[in-house]
């Protein structure tokens, strides 16, 4: 049956069909919709897949990989940073192997369009010594994970799925084989100990090293003959041309299409499985032609392994760019260069620059994202804003409110959870420099149950003082609202234990905890204070606020319960404080800039802008309708 | 036959739902589909746009200068995603005012044809604010810009699906 399928679907789908019995995930984009597409396809086919959204990806990667060893075939997805949370168990089973097939699903953003990073995870894999599959699209995401189950519980091996945002988010008309009735089962046998093996000492390491090395001898050889390793194009008799080229992923699409308008039949070697590389098929290629250009993202991986790359072109020479996507303009490019270079002649390409001149002059400005309507992010770090002035030092986290860096709000970024450790940092720094200003960290509730927890009993250990804010919407916001621990229901719904930030906090050895809704602006700003005071007491330390409200994508219930339209009145003299200092989407500077008006069409009534205009010119709509 | 769709919009409007509307009335003719859809921090407000391929390359992007047909929620986003245009193509824009004077002459000499339509107060007037996207999808069809009919549109089984997001409520 043919089916619409989202890339992210098409993965999880692959799942339910191979028979795949624990699910894990932790949510970061382009990864998140693969586990919301297990729980729908497990209900659909009437299957039994345990899933789970885990607070980090390195928790998730260990919980499904204990499933494996027992037997089971399991499956984890994270986006490529959380590949780095979870490296430590990847690169200790790699060496273990598994029982059960378990498939490793990290999706790379090349741009980036939404990661501090364009790392490439088969990079990572090549580095734990892991094999990797490498789907163009998201028919072959599906057949690909299938596949990932397979050879990986052949060789007794974790295996890497790695798709990349075009294939997660591409949308698809995909012909999907019917289900097998009874799912493969894994061996299903239960673990069995085996201390040599799953409680190897350093003795036995080397000896599962080697092991290692073994299957991936094996890997290789089967990947030679691998029908996910094939050529286009490919000239009959083997003959010497000017240029072939090797592809693989999304590239490899883009390329096909590109040399089609081009009219340009160069062969292409399409690599599905590019860890460990097929060398010898690869530099069989490679001897047909004058030069090959090898194509693929983020990085070089394919073109690492080569073993001779003197007629080799590609990222590491700088023929094909070494940062940022390959899209459809760079690989024309790239291409009409490379065929022109091999003496191929290609027509000029079509003009595509024909109305970017004029478009660019007309300067557009880029509609950078923002935080919602009545997010309650904004009120907490508006106020924060409010309480510490511009000078205090802000280290912050991944998450929605990472946008508060429109706001000034946000003075640093580097990964899940290191507001707190930086904090610490800038804490220590400060007093070794003479630094006075207060530091004030903001982290999520998602990220700090990820990451946040252990940094904060180390920041309290030491005698770190600052205030940290604990930004708790409720829900894992940024990436779609899924569930925390802090939830008190699982992926699928049911009942779940939720556990409670404020203890954990306590459980840390805090002694100044606050929750406190950031909506009541004013009781928020002294509560703020009286945490900047504690920290600077001679028998203070670091200070905890909870900010507690809802995230409104997740639960707008509080709005509606209590709805404050809001009006800007005649006099709003468009100084502009109220749309740069709050930034609510809904706050519209007006095309002559005279003054503010609202979008009622976005507008959710949260009434948090009054404060935001400190000339009062902003006003329920009760007041003036009373005044009148 | 191939067919490069480009629809642009500001987060909120609902492009990832009328790619989806749109990509399903395509399959629903048995044509083949690709589609590209934006995620994450666009979602945000910011600028968001899809890249449709009816019956086409199994490429996920449209290479710019090459789509056949823009279709717009907003004139800014349209101004924004014209490079993506062809010559001889088309733009279907929800604006009172056609497209910026600036562009126009190009265009034209572009041989590229501009249809408006006020979608906004349609939606209004249909009671149903949050329909503008579907409003300017039917517009483009019924001018044969999509390569489907309205009706193809109206048996696309995603018409049904709830457009309301929380949060993002649409307010007359
Ligand atoms: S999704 Fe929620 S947390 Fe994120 S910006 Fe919107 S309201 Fe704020
Ligand atoms: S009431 Fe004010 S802050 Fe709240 S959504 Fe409306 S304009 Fe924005």
């Amino acid at each position: 049956m043919t089916q619409l399928l989202l890339g992210n679907d098409a993965i999880a789908l692959g799942m339910v069909q191979s028979g795949c019995r624990v699910m894990t995930a932790y949510p970061g984009t382009p990864s998140s919709e693969i586990l919301a597409g297990v729980v729908k396809f497990k209900k659909k086919l009437g299957r039994e897949i345990y899933t789970e959204w885990s607070a980090s990806e390195k928790v998730a990667f260990e919980v499904a990989l204990a499933a494996s060893w027992s037997g089971l075939r399991a499956a984890t997805a994270m986006k490529q940073v959380g590949l780095n949370v979870a490296a430590d168990p990847l690169f200790s089973a790699a060496y273990t192997g598994v029982v059960g097939g378990f498939v490793i699903v990290p999706c790379d953003d090349p741009g980036p369009m939404s990661s501090q990073t364009e790392q490439d995870s088969r990079l990572m894999a090549l580095t734990a010594k892991v094999p990797v599959f490498d789907p163009s699209t998201p028919a072959e995401a599906l057949a690909m994970t299938q596949a990932a189950f397979e050879l990986s519980e052949r060789h007794c091996l974790p295996v890497i799925l790695r798709p990349t945002t075009r294939v997660c988010h591409a949308v698809q008309s995909v012909d999907v084989p019917t289900a097998p009735a009874a799912a493969p089962n894994g061996h299903n046998a239960g673990f069995k100990k085996d201390p040599q093996r799953w409680a190897a000492t350093p003795v036995f390491r080397l000896k599962l090293h080697n092991e290692l090395n073994a299957k991936l001898a094996d890997i290789e050889a089967e990947f030679e003959a691998s029908p996910l390793n094939y050529s286009v194009n490919q000239p009959s008799a083997i003959s010497h041309q000017p240029l072939g080229i090797i592809a693989s992923g999304v590239v490899f699409t883009t390329a096909q299409e590109a040399l089609a308008e081009l009219g340009a039949e160069a062969p292409i070697l399409k690599i599905g499985t590019p860890f460990p590389l097929p060398r010898k098929r690869a530099m069989e290629f490679i001897a047909q032609f004058e030069r090959v250009l090898v194509l693929e993202e983020p990085d070089a991986c394919i073109e690492l392994q080569i073993p001779d790359r003197t007629r080799v072109n590609g990222r590491l020479d700088g023929t094909v760019p070494n940062a940022g996507e390959l899209s459809p303009e760079i690989v024309m490019s790239v291409l009409a260069e490379a065929l022109d270079r091999a003496g191929l002649p290609v027509p000029p390409p079509p003009d595509d620059a024909a109305l970017s001149a004029i478009v660019q002059s007309l300067k557009i400005a880029p509609r950078r994202p923002r935080l919602c309507p009545g997010c309650s992010h904004r009120s907490a770090m508006f106020t924060m804003k409010r309480t510490f002035g511009p000078n205090a030092i802000y280290p912050g986290d991944i998450g929605c409110y990472s946008l508060g860096t429109n706001l000034r709000a946000i003075d640093t970024f580097v990964d899940m959870g290191a507001a707190v450790t930086m904090a610490t940092g800038f804490y220590q720094a400060g007093r070794i420099t003479g630094d006075k200003r207060p530091i004030v960290a903001l982290i999520g509730d998602s990220t700090f149950i990820h990451s946040g927890i252990v940094p904060l009993a180390n920041a309290v250990h030491t005698g770190a003082r600052f205030v940290l804010l604990v930004l708790d919407n409720h829900t894992t916001a940024m990436t779609g609202t899924q569930p925390t621990p802090a939830n008190d229901y699982t992926a699928e719904g049911d009942i779940a234990t939720k556990i409670s930030i404020p203890d954990i906090v306590r459980a840390c050895g805090v002694k100044f905890v606050a929750v406190a809704d950031p909506y009541d602006q004013e009781p928020f700003k002294a509560l703020l204070e009286e945490a900047q005071a504690f920290t600077r007491a001679p028998e203070g330390g670091l200070a905890v606020i909870i900010a507690d409200r809802p995230c409104v994508l997740y639960d707008d219930s509080p709005i509606e319960a209590n709805p404050i339209p809001v009006v800007v009145t005649e006099d709003c003299d468009g100084c502009r404080y109220c749309v740069e200092a709050f930034e609510c989407p809904a706050l519209v500077l007006r095309a002559d800039k005279s003054r503010v008006d609202i979008d009622y069409r976005i507008c959710v009534e949260c009434g948090q802008c009054i404060d935001a205009c400190y000339k009062g010119f902003i006003v329920p709509q009760m007041s003036v309708v009373s005044t009148q | 036959m191939e067919l490069k769709l480009i629809l642009a919009g500001i987060g909120g409007q609902g492009v990832v739902f009328a790619t989806k509307v749109l990509s399903q009335a395509a399959m629903g003719r048995g044509e083949r589909v690709m589609a590209s859809e934006n995620h994450g921090m666009s979602q945000r407000g910011g600028s968001v746009m899809s890249h449709v391929k009816i019956g086409g390359s199994e490429a996920p992007l449209i290479r710019r200068g090459t789509a056949d047909a823009l279709v717009a929620f907003d004139r800014v986003e349209a101004m924004r995603s014209l490079p993506f245009v062809r010559a001889g193509g088309s733009v279907y824009v929800n604006s009172v005012n056609g497209l910026d004077p600036a562009v126009m002459a190009r265009l034209t000499e572009l041989g590229i044809g501009v249809f408006s339509v006020e979608a906004d107060a349609c939606a209004r007037e249909l009671g149903a604010p949050a329909v503008t996207n579907l409003v300017v999808l039917g517009f483009a069809a019924a001018h044969s810009g999509l390569g489907l009919s309205v009706d193809d549109l109206k048996n696309s089984p995603k018409r049904n699906h709830s457009y309301r997001q929380r949060g993002l409520r649409v307010r007359p």
